[in-house]
């Protein structure tokens, strides 16, 4: 890949993390994790990303608070992010909870198909 | 000679009227005596009244000629058919022309009716009464100050003696009134109205209640009181908590499954992408992947068991030291794996307790695996220690794990023994803690616990040396 994109994985457990930044890197993409929202937030601003997987449970700030304030910033809104989460009430709660702000991009619910995961990774980063 | 008009009142009187000589014979009577109790001519007043041949004990008549005065009493005639009557009466003095007292008149009303309904009213109240007394909810009578002034059995039981005190008071151990408050809105509209509270006993137990409040008129109809009825319906939330809590697992072990099928089938993905791309770290990061997510499930599903079946402790007498020394074992390398300083301090000399061996390490797991994930999803502080203690005292043997993780704020902390409630989101299933505290009660013994959030949380559980129960009655528990 001559210009690869950067991912963001935001995910509280480890285990996942490294999952799917092995799945996306052995696609040609570079990735960058963070276990929070808060450690979102930094990574943000230091690395840049072109696209961002996130999951909606997590200590300290979760994703819903970090999506809103996310695509409440002009700065920041454009990158595409796709929900990744293991309960579907996550996710009713969560779109409930958008006032305001658009949609997710992407949705892909745990336990990830990895078809489904790229096929939507790559759709977004065309 | 014109017939003398007050002969006629004498006759026509609807009561019984008898003039008796000093000797207690009557000498007269008028119609409706005659017709109820027959012939009188020379005979004596008990002996027409009461059929007896001798003088009453307590004679009306007797006392008037004594002393001159009116007296009454309340006797009871039989009358020519064998019926007994009761009767009001009241005996007057007849003076002659000097004032002597001649003869006295006494005048016996019929009150067998108002003592029959009177002995209704009794026994109505005694039922009423009984009623109140015996019925199984909360009753009391209130004031328009919400003062207590009446209270059933159960009611006295349940909250003491509370006459006088104010409900709220004595259902919630405050000063304020609850708003809103049935019995005062009763008070103002002359209406029903329902509540469901949460009241304290007095021995600080919580009660599920259901209120009713109705009003108490006096005969003009103005609201004296109110009569305020609660149901324990305790057992019913309960119930419902507890199928609620079902609902709540299911939902909780789906996503936990979820999440850990995603971490499993990560490590698959590294270990095959490993083997074919023959590079042996990550194949043995992907190994390691899938062992620690079979642990865990492992663990959730021990979890489920003893959620869904109240396990019976299979007791022994086991050494402290030796679960101790097994659990900091377990757990030391994990502590390694995620950059934690594991620290165990035992008292060697701690000696054996009666427990269930497998129960007490599955508790202590839980306990150190918690406060290593206080640690790991704690940003803040650049190094983390957990430790683990054991102590021994004549009576029980007490563990303590301890850590400087993210800690718990008020809220957490009250919730934390609760069933499902996890301050790990995603990742806990929110059974560690209860599934923990249980064990520890099905042992004897309790779990304390302190905690301050970004400051560390400190688990305390004491568990007895003796088996709480009997040899007989332990499988009955």
């Amino acid at each position: 890949m001559p210009n690869p994109k950067r991912i963001l994985i935001v995910d509280d457990e480890l285990d996942i993390r490294t999952y799917l930044s092995t799945l996306f890197e052995d696609q040609g993409y570079i990735t960058v994790q963070a276990k929070d929202g808060v450690e979102a937030m930094q990574k943000l601003q230091t690395e840049n990303p072109d696209l961002i997987t996130l999951d909606i449970s997590m200590p300290e700030k979760s994703g819903v608070k970090f999506f809103r304030d996310l695509k409440s910033d002009d700065q920041w809104k454009k990158i595409p992010i796709i929900i990744v989460t293991g309960v579907s009430e996550d996710f009713k709660k969560f779109i409930s909870s958008r006032r305001q702000v658009p949609a997710p991009e992407g949705f892909v619910p745990k336990p990830i198909n990895r078809e489904e995961i790229l096929a939507i990774v790559k759709k977004l980063l065309i | 000679m014109t017939e003398n008009p007050y002969r006629n009142y004498f006759e026509m009187m609807p009561a019984y009227l008898t003039i008796l000589d000093r000797d207690l014979r009557i000498v007269e009577a008028n119609r409706r005596f005659r017709r109820d109790f027959g012939d009188f001519e020379g005979r004596y007043c008990y002996q027409v009244n009461r059929h007896r041949s001798e003088r009453c004990e307590t004679c009306p008549a007797e006392r008037t000629f004594r002393d001159g005065q009116r007296h009454g009493i309340e006797e009871h005639f039989k009358n020519l058919s064998g019926q007994e009557v009761s009767l009001l009466v009241y005996t007057t003095p007849i003076r002659n022309d000097a004032g002597e007292i001649t003869h006295v008149m006494k005048m016996a009303t019929d009150i067998t009716e108002i003592k029959l309904l009177q002995n209704q009213l009794r026994d109505s109240r005694e039922r009423y009464r009984q009623l109140f007394e015996e019925v199984p909810c909360y009753i009391s009578i209130q004031d328009s100050n919400l003062r207590i002034l009446e209270a059933n059995r159960r009611f006295r039981e349940d909250f003491g003696d509370s006459l006088g005190k104010k409900c709220h008071q004595v259902y919630m151990h405050r000063t304020d009134p609850c708003v809103p408050c049935a019995v005062k809105q009763t008070f103002e509209d002359g209406q029903g109205h329902q509540s469901e509270e949460v009241v304290t006993s007095q021995r600080g137990e919580h009660v599920n209640v259901l209120v009713s409040t109705a009003p108490v008129r006096n005969a003009e109809g103005q609201i004296k009181s109110i009569i305020e009825m609660s149901t324990n319906i305790t057992q019913i939330r309960q119930l419902q908590s507890q199928l609620a809590s079902l609902g709540l697992v299911i939902s909780s072990i789906s996503h936990g499954i979820k999440g850990l099928l995603t971490s499993l089938d990560g490590g698959v993905y590294l270990v095959n992408t490993g083997l074919s791309k023959n590079d042996r770290k990550r194949f043995e990061q992907g190994w390691k992947m899938v062992e620690r997510n079979i642990t865990r499930i492992r663990r959730m599903v021990l979890d489920l068991l003893y959620y869904a079946k109240d396990r019976v402790p299979e007791w022994e007498q086991i050494s402290a030291l030796t679960v101790a020394e097994e659990v900091c074992e377990v757990m030391r390398g994990k502590a390694g794996e995620l950059g934690i300083e594991f620290q165990c301090e035992f008292d060697r000399e701690a000696g054996e307790f009666d427990a269930d061996a497998k129960a007490v390490r599955s508790l202590l797991i839980n306990l150190v695996e918690n406060a290593m994930d206080a640690c790991r999803v704690d940003s803040k502080k650049p190094n983390h220690q957990v430790r683990i203690g054991m102590k021994g005292y004549p009576d029980r043997i007490e563990f303590e794990v301890a850590d400087n993780g993210i800690g718990m704020d008020q809220e957490t902390r009250e919730r934390s023994f609760g069933l499902f409630f996890s301050s790990k989101r995603g990742n806990g299933t929110g059974l560690g803690l209860f599934i923990s505290n249980k064990i520890a009660q099905a042992h004897g013994g309790k779990m304390e616990l302190e905690s301050e959030l970004n400051r560390g949380t400190r688990l305390m559980v004491k568990l007895p040396r003796k088996r709480p129960f009997p040899a007989g009655d332990a499988a009955k528990k």
